[in-house]
């Protein structure tokens, strides 16, 4: 029974040569495996080019937010300007309805004059 | 020797001389009990820059805002207290009575005063003049149930504040508008 085993675990265990394109195998993936870590290592940025996009990256940010602050400024006058606009309209307004005022008791004067007194 | 004197005394005096001399601005009250009391308050305040800004933003294009253009050309500020009651007698006449005195001051004249017992409004039309040119306006209205005070400062063009009235739906001021200065101005 014993004996049966050992030769059976020999006969497992008996060196085998490897197939003949084993070792190009072997070969053509550890080439492979240098050109991919040369590529990784070449795409790594140096600290010259951080350093770059760390410039620019600034500068584009502060050109957004001086780009929004004059935008913003602007939609502040425009409010104030028309804001203006409006007052002066209405103040022109109420000048002239007050002037038109004066006008019909100085007319009515001429229909009436008891009613009302002018002076002009 | 002499002349130099005089020029360091005018200068000196100078600021004196311009406090002195009668503003066209007068000095409105803010009202702040009467526009608590009224139903609709106005409270405009334009100074020349305000007018400046405006200006940019009136369209050549339409005619109100042409005419109002021409209008603010050489103002230097517009000022409008105006409120309106719900219930006569809300206000008193010592209220306006401040604004009033300041007219009493050289350099204004009073162009145009209407009393109408049938509407009971009376209306106070003043002007300053400097150089024979309106400098200042001072209106005062006073209804039963609302007072208007408008100071307009500045070079005040009569002829436009007068083809004024009918740009904003107003009729217009038949009254010839005297020129300046007025042959018969009432103090």
């Amino acid at each position: 029974m014993s004996e049966d085993l050992e030769s059976r675990l020999h006969a497992a265990l008996t060196p085998v040569a490897p197939r003949s394109e084993f070792t190009q195998n072997l070969i053509a993936r550890v080439n492979a495996d240098k050109r991919t870590e040369a590529n990784t290592r070449g795409r790594r940025r140096s600290p010259k080019a951080t350093a770059w996009w760390l410039i620019a990256g600034m500068a584009a940010s502060l050109l957004t937010a001086v780009g929004v602050q004059h935008h913003l400024q602007l939609r502040r006058q425009t409010e104030s300007g028309l804001e203006a606009r409006r007052e002066v309209i209405e103040a022109l307004h109420i000048t002239s309805e007050k002037l038109n005022l004066a006008y019909e008791v100085i007319k009515s004067q001429s229909s009436s004059p008891a009613d009302d007194r002018s002076g002009v | 020797m002499r002349n130099f004197s005089l020029g360091i005394f005018l200068a000196l005096m100078a600021p004196t001389l311009a406090w002195a001399a009668p503003s066209p601005r007068l000095v409105l009250p803010e009202f702040t009990a009467l526009a608590q009391q009224a139903t609709e308050s106005v409270t405009i305040t334009l100074d020349a820059a305000l007018l400046a800004m405006a200006g940019r933003f009136l369209n050549g294009d339409d005619a109100q805002d042409a005419a109002t253009k021409e209008i603010l050309k050489g103002l230097q500020g517009i000022y409008v207290r105006s409120y309106t009651f719900d219930k006569d007698s809300a206000y008193q006449q010592s209220d306006i009575d401040a604004v009033r005195n300041q007219l009493s001051a050289p350099g204004w004249n009073r162009l145009v005063r209407t009393r109408s017992r049938k509407s009971q409004a009376n209306v106070d039309i003043y002007i300053m003049v400097a150089n024979n040119q309106a400098i200042g306006l001072a209106l005062i209205a006073s209804e039963p149930r609302q007072f208007t005070i408008v100071n307009i400062v500045g070079a005040i063009d009569l002829d436009k504040l007068h083809k004024l009235e009918g740009q904003f739906g107003v009729p217009k001021f038949d009254v010839d508008v005297p020129k300046v200065p007025m042959p018969s101005i009432k103090k």
